[in-house]
């Protein structure tokens, strides 16, 4: 058992066990961190995400959804699919913001060539 | 809402359980789609997304279901990032239109630069007073020796950025994650409906 509980048994109120699967990913010095993923997913539902996963992508995949379960509490209706709707938008907006840009530079760089041609 | 006779929705079906009157899952779970519970219960669970829906006014929980469907569905096709595989994505993305753009910008601009003394020598009007004229040519001496210099390192990036020189790797979720802060002031999530 380890001798300092990690913060997901801390919340949970239970003993931390040597192979305890949070422990590596929940240190105790960060309580926020697991509430907030308990609160939207679940001890139980992200224990099994975890187990299903190998040892090397689980710090990743706890960040992830770390970050998912933020975006949930901040955004209770669209969460991170929001921040997508949002990049998707800016995305259309640079893109049509290019093409306008690039129709101008042929329009000018025509524009300069007639007039060097004119020069002649 | 299940009435005698009526089919219970997809998240009673799968709990079995009896579909009450006023079963909270139900405007938003039909019979004919047990997949999209399936996939949000395998993800979430049916008692947090019970507590979510009932912490939100009704006219909000239909967007509510569609973007918890949404995550859970990225969730499975990708369990390490789900969705934040997709806004690293498209991220990447915005960034190199954000060059792009910056790249034409500024081609935009040395050419008008090269026009401007072609404008003068033919005597074109120019809506500018006398101390604008003088400050235009002194600046269009200096960008036209920095455009020749310029053109050089265009056609450069332009070459690296097709060649993926200037691939960026995905942002890490901290950095995700102060970019959702800077967006939130920036530009406020707008609470209209996704999805039509």
């Amino acid at each position: 058992m380890n001798p300092k509980r990690c913060a997901a048994c801390k919340y949970l109120r239970r003993r931390c066990p040597k192979d305890c699967i949070f422990a590596p990913y929940f240190p105790p010095n960060d309580p926020a961190k697991f509430a907030c993923i308990h609160r939207i997913y679940g001890a139980g539902n992200v224990s099994k995400m975890l187990q299903q996963l190998p040892e090397q992508t689980r710090a990743e995949a706890v960040e992830s959804l770390c970050f998912e379960a933020k975006c949930r509490v901040d955004d209770p209706v669209y969460g991170c699919v929001g921040i997508i709707h949002l990049l998707q938008t800016q995305i259309q907006n640079a893109q049509n913001e290019l093409a306008k840009t690039q129709a101008e530079v042929a329009v000018a760089q025509t524009n300069l060539s007639q007039t060097q041609n004119s020069d002649f | 809402m299940a009435g005698p006779g009526s089919s219970p929705c997809a998240s009673c079906k799968l709990l079995r359980r009896r579909c009450a009157k006023d079963c909270i899952f139900a405007p938003y779970f039909p019979p004919d789609d047990p997949h999209k519970f399936a996939i949000v219960h395998k993800v979430f669970g049916a008692s947090n997304v019970s507590k979510m829906l009932q912490e939100l006014p009704v006219h909000q929980r239909a967007d509510a279901v569609n973007s918890l469907v949404f995550e859970a569905n990225a969730r499975v096709r990708d369990p390490v990032y789900g969705c934040v595989g997709a806004i690293s994505y498209l991220q990447n993305q915005v960034s190199q239109l954000q060059m792009q753009l910056a790249v034409a910008q500024a081609e935009i601009l040395c050419i008008q630069m090269q026009n401007e003394p072609t404008l003068q020598s033919h005597h074109q009007v120019l809506e500018l007073d006398q101390e604008h004229k003088a400050l235009l040519l002194q600046n269009n001496n200096n960008n036209i020796n920095n455009c020749s210099n310029n053109n050089n390192t265009n056609n450069n990036l332009g070459y690296a950025m097709s060649s993926g020189q200037f691939n960026s790797n995905f942002a890490s979720p901290s950095s995700i994650m102060q970019m959702q802060m800077q967006m939130q002031m920036q530009d406020p999530l707008k609470q209209e409906s996704l999805w039509t």
